[in-house]
């Protein structure tokens, strides 16, 4: 195994995920821009704090009751910081669209967002971390962590 | 724009990505079954239907979903099926050419060893069972008569 890997719970990133999701889905529904910023805001604070945002409702709620059992996997949480940290960048960019004027625009980054949340709820494939891996590949500063041995890059780790 | 039109907007955009996805599953198994190695069925006996099962040590839903899934399907139809367990951290090479990008990932073969459908993530009992009739009627997800008619003594 690879030493420098850590334990990381793959549940409290798809219940993010799925809160994720879920909350966009509503705010396009219901047209409510103010409910992506709050999510773009809680994704931030996510990001700063290198933790998954809707990590509490996992901790304080799913995973004591049962709801939703721990999968921890040896994995980089590095990726999966700046995947969620880039969601909200985008995610941002949406909501200062809405604002401003851009509508169709605004609910397209929106979409784009929740699209990547599933495809990395559904299929385990994090686009964000791939965009990671392929900076660590060009030598860009900061992207230190390669992918786990035998994992496509951006693929959930098989281990 | 209203709520009501947002929501179908929302419902077809959700269609279109289980679409995709479906779409993406059926060529993954196109492509298996046009490729003549199976790796991963050495110990396969032929005339039966069974379950490609690919898990790892520390798959928490393999443990506590999928397996329990399978030890159900095995006693309820004995050796009507066969289902092979590997492990994809030990056999990744297995794993690449059956395009496993998770786990736990569960293929059902028809008799001959050919792959009808795919589970991306954990299948309940009831969905395996349900395959298996149509791996067994030699479909990949059409339950038709004949389906129901075999199934009566899988």
């Amino acid at each position: 195994m690879d030493a420098s890997l850590q334990k990381v719970d793959h549940s409290a990133l798809r219940v993010n995920q799925a809160v994720i999701i879920a909350l966009l889905l509503v705010s396009f529904i219901a047209n409510a821009a103010w409910l992506a910023a709050l999510v773009a805001a809680v994704m931030t604070v996510g990001a700063l704090t290198r933790q998954p945002g809707f990590r509490p409702l996992y901790t304080g709620l799913l995973k004591p009751r049962g709801w939703v059992k721990p999968d921890v996997l040896n994995d980089n949480p590095e990726p999966h910081v700046f995947a969620q940290g880039f969601g909200a960048v985008v995610l941002w960019a949406g909501v200062v669209a809405l604002v401003t004027g851009p509508a169709a625009l605004g609910w397209g980054l929106v979409w784009l967002v929740t699209g990547l949340a599933a495809l990395n709820l559904f299929g385990g494939f994090c686009a964000g971390c791939a965009v990671y891996y392929w900076l660590n590949r060009l030598n860009v500063p900061g992207f230190v962590k390669t992918p786990p041995p035998g994992a496509f890059p951006g693929m959930r780790p098989r281990v | 724009m209203d709520t009501l039109v947002r929501f179908v907007i929302a419902l077809a955009l959700i269609g279109l990505g289980v679409l995709l996805y479906q779409a993406w599953s059926g060529w993954q198994l196109r492509r298996l079954r046009r490729t003549p190695a199976r790796p991963g069925l050495e110990g396969w006996q032929a005339g039966r239907p069974g379950i490609l099962y690919f898990t790892s040590p520390d798959c928490a839903p393999c443990r506590t979903v999928q397996r329990p899934a399978l030890a159900q399907l095995r006693a309820e139809l004995g050796e009507a099926v066969q289902i092979i367990e590997i492990d994809a951290s030990a056999r990744t090479g297995v794993a690449d050419h059956w395009g496993v990008l998770s786990v736990p990932t569960t293929f059902v073969l028809d008799a001959g060893g050919a792959p009808r459908h795919v589970n991306h993530g954990v299948a309940r009992a009831e969905k395996l069972r349900q395959q298996l009739q149509s791996a067994r009627a030699g479909g990949s997800g059409d339950n038709g008569p004949r389906a129901r008619e075999m199934a009566l003594d899988l």
